[in-house]
């Protein structure tokens, strides 16, 4: 039998509206409210617990109540984590987006899951995180959305697969992976694709297999006021490296990067660095590896008084086959360094 | 700095430079060592005037050789 | 153009001492074959064959290349400028010996471009190869200079390989076929009126041409397409031994020989061909790697559907990363002459899934057909058979393998068990159009 933990917010605890929304978190041993509709409907698996907590206290300290739940919870056994249905609740699905997001990093082994209407903040904010199920606008839908949600918490505690998040009811998360179909002509990317065309031709519905995510946009680092007071590194995800790769970066799909001191060179010889990226041809950047991160351009500067100094170590890594994911990453560990070593600026040579 | 201006406004980069190619972005093999210089230190030196460039949109940079 | 081949299944393949096609049974005379292969090419220094079939327990790595055998009836060579002179195309008649594929293995070094198969087990769904006869040829050469390089361009062992299934096909060259496939192509400007009232659709071929040393990229009758501007050409050329594959890209993403000959999407035109569409052929581009030479061959490519009065295209990768620059242009390009597009490729979303699936992204690109994630790991106990050499996974810079991951291990394990990328499935995404794999979210 799995065990199950639930979160519902003060209303739906049942001890009070909006005079209550100041509720400190606080648990109980089994079922509360509608709760008791997902232990109905959960086959194999029962609420062993119900944490409550006020949507004011949630949404003014955060923190507090995170911290609060993390440590009720951290000595208990479950498999489950379920918070509301939120429906068309503000306060209370951004709630419920918090603590999933908050089990789902502590604790590795649990299924968490909540749900709310597609005009929730919370879906906006938390659907990368978490899976939330489509909901509906009010507590009116209760039993329909619980049972879709318990649906999929039963198949996938009995070891079932999950079809996606289409045809399971929960909100994409930007979250894609390979599905096999049945191995048909039918099925072939070849077959699937002109028969797509046919349609886009005849002006009928058809799918794309892949939406365009929305363009995200990054703030703009405001200009340097001194040039000449900057300290400027050097990276690049061009694969310049000494050449026995002390760092072992990978020449594709990297997921390691290195940095590698400069100090005393007017530029980077091509005996002593060379580049191990594999999405390109070598030849150039190992006989003149200045053609990728351009030291002898930078110290001529620096020399001629343009820009404060160049930093004693550049940064590199592999661009081939890497995924943003693993770039991301990257750029949050070596980021931390540069500040730590008073850069204030950096030139992001790509290949 | 980049060859790809494209990959560089997907990804959301804000002061992009141009390079020339992706295996040599800062010097052509097949021209003289001098050109080559010429070429990487003039772009270089756009990309550090990018760096003290207020800009409000994503702005790729003009270069001359 | 009128291109008929005529097809004979192969259900067994024997190696004896005499090369014989009866009641689907394949022999072929071993000693005889590679004495003529070495005799070819002084560079091969060992090979060998081997047979594989589907459902055993074989893992075969590393894949450099996979062709049909098959011969040209009328004697011409079955690669023009890669196997014989370079002579025209798309015309004429083809014997194919199917169900089986010719599988050129490095016997001790792979490199970038080289992948896996896996005959049997779970693996075995990650390639079209496992469910055909793999003839694999094993060999080695005295190319000393790329021995230790990650890119190869593993000439004497695919030449071997394209020679190779041209000496198989012509086993069966004065042989009934069992069935015929015919695909004839017309002159554009001379069609029928009720073939010319349908929707003009164009295939767009962006095969692998990124590498700026020649001797790696595909050829088309034997010319590097790192050094070619896009071109108008027929249906019947490709799949008629003009283009053949390369050495270079990530194995999942790249076309084999044997895609190019049996090219899915082009097949599939053909089959709505004067039905709800009008066939007009194929524009065959490339993908280099410099943003202009990106630009210029997107240009041309949506030109030249301008001027031929294409109305719909369907747009196709070799390749993932820096190609989808390519990709992705040459769609816009072709959606702002008034050309609706629909891409067709895999994509690179990483192990968690959550990293953009192409490198470049455009909101005019509103109907793609995802084949794969070149991402995804594999983690797959060891076989009872190695053809090739597994320790290449972790030596040579395979795209999908590595030797060394502080988590992971290495990818090829003491116990012949492998943990590695997708990317290594020998063209697993199958952008040509056999891919039944598709992306969605989770």
């Amino acid at each position: 039998m799995k065990k199950v933990i639930c979160y519902v917010n003060q209303f739906f605890a049942g001890i009070g509206g909006e005079d209550k929304a100041d509720q400190a978190p606080y648990i109980v041993e089994g079922c509360i409210g509608p709760v008791v509709a997902i232990e109905a409907a959960l086959e194999d698996a029962k609420v062993t617990h119900t944490v409550v907590c006020g949507d004011n206290f949630m949404g003014s300290q955060t923190q507090e109540a995170l911290e609060r739940i993390m440590d009720m919870l951290k000595d208990k056994d479950f498999d489950l984590f379920i918070a509301g249905p939120a429906f068309q609740a503000g306060r209370y699905g951004v709630a419920c987006g918090n603590v999933c997001k908050a089990v789902e990093a502590q604790f590795e082994n649990v299924l968490v899951l909540t749900s709310m209407n597609e005009e929730n903040p919370g879906v906006d904010m938390f659907k990368k995180d978490v899976i939330i199920f489509k909901g509906g606008k009010g507590a009116v839908k209760m039993r329909q959305d619980v049972k879709v949600m318990v649906d999929f918490a039963n198949k996938l505690l009995a070891g079932g697969t999950n079809e996606g998040a289409e045809a399971e009811g929960y909100f994409p998360r930007g979250c894609r992976h390979e599905k096999y179909l049945a191995d048909k002509r039918e099925n072939t990317a070849a077959y699937r694709g002109v028969q797509m065309l046919i349609k886009k031709m005849n002006k009928q519905p058809y799918q794309t297999e892949l939406v365009i995510p929305e363009k995200e946009v990054v703030p703009i680092a405001p200009a340097i006021k001194d040039l000449k007071k900057a300290v400027i590194a050097l990276v690049t995800t061009g694969g310049i490296v000494p050449v026995e790769n002390p760092d072992r970066i990978q020449s594709a799909s990297a997921t390691r990067w290195g940095s590698y001191d400069v100090t005393g060179m007017d530029r980077l010889e091509g005996n002593i660095f060379k580049t191990i990226h594999a999405g390109f041809d070598p030849a150039a950047a190992n006989a003149d590896p200045n053609v990728i991160v351009p030291l002898d351009a930078m110290r001529a500067y620096e020399k001629a008084g343009k820009f404060g100094r160049l930093h004693d170590r550049f940064y590199s890594t592999v661009g081939t086959g890497t995924t943003e994911a693993e770039a991301r990453r990257m750029a949050q560990e070596i980021i931390p360094q540069l500040v730590a070593d008073g850069v204030t600026a950096v030139v992001l040579g790509s290949t | 700095m980049c060859n790809l201006i494209p990959v560089s406004l997907t990804v959301g980069a804000n002061r992009i430079v141009p390079t020339i190619s992706i295996p040599y972005p800062l010097g052509d093999p097949n021209t003289p060592a001098e050109e080559q210089w010429k070429l990487r230190y003039h772009r270089v030196g756009v990309a550090l005037d990018a760096l003290a460039t207020d800009i409000t949109e994503q702005t790729v940079f003009k270069t001359r050789i | 153009m009128k291109l008929k081949i005529g097809n004979l299944t192969v259900k067994k393949v024997c190696l004896g001492t005499e090369n014989a096609f009866t009641n689907g049974v394949l022999t072929i005379d071993k000693e005889a074959a590679i004495t003529y292969l070495r005799e070819c090419d002084d560079h091969i220094t060992a090979l060998d064959i081997v047979i594989a079939n589907p459902g055993d327990d074989t893992r075969i790595v590393p894949v450099i290349e996979v062709i049909e055998p098959r011969c040209r009836v009328d004697g011409r060579t079955l690669f023009p400028g890669v196997t014989g002179d370079v002579v025209p195309a798309g015309e004429g008649e083809l014997k194919a010996l199917k169900g089986c594929c010719v599988t050129v293995v490095g016997k001790c070094w792979g490199s970038f471009g080289d992948g896996v198969i896996d005959m049997g087990g779970e693996g075995a769904k990650h390639t079209y190869w496992s469910k055909l006869i793999n003839i694999c040829l094993v060999g080695d050469t005295d190319e000393e200079f790329e021995r230790h390089e990650q890119q190869k361009c593993n000439h004497a062992l695919r030449w071997a390989g394209h020679r190779f299934a041209e000496y198989l096909g012509g086993i069966v060259k004065g042989m009934e076929a069992e069935s015929f496939e015919a695909y004839e192509y017309a002159p554009v400007s001379a069609r029928a009126a009720e073939q010319n009232g349908l929707p003009n659709v164009a295939l767009v071929l962006q095969p692998q041409s990124q590498m700026e040393a020649l001797g790696y990229n595909d050829l088309w009758y034997g010319w590097d397409m790192n050094k070619y501007l896009p071109t108008f050409v027929s249906p019947t050329e490709v799949l008629d031994g003009a283009l053949i594959s390369g050495s270079f890209m990530p194995a999942s993403s790249k076309w084999s020989t044997y895609e190019m000959q049996n090219f899915p999407t082009i097949k599939e035109l053909f089959a709505e061909d004067g039905k709800s569409l009008n066939f007009t052929g194929v524009i065959l581009s490339m993908l280099n790697v410099a943003l202009e030479q990106k630009e210029r061959a997107a240009i041309m490519v949506a030109n030249m559907a301008k001027n031929l009065g294409v109305d719909y295209a369907i747009v196709t990768e070799e390749g993932y990363g820096n190609p989808d620059a390519d990709y992705v242009r040459c769609q816009v390009a072709l959606e702002d002459v008034g050309v609706p597009v629909v891409g067709i490729s895999n994509e690179c979303t990483g192990r968690d899934g959550f990293s953009q699936p192409l490198v470049t992204l455009d909101a005019k690109l509103n109907a793609l057909v995802s084949t794969g994630n070149v991402s995804e790991l594999s983690d797959l106990p060891a076989c009872k058979t190695v053809i090739g050499c597994l320790e290449a996974l972790n030596r040579d810079g395979m795209s999908g393998s590595w030797g060394y991951d502080e988590k992971l291990g290495k990818s090829a394990r003491d116990d012949g068990s492998v943990i590695m990328e997708d990317n290594n499935w020998f063209c697993g995404d199958h952008i040509s159009g056999f891919s039944v794999k598709t992306m969605i979210e989770y």
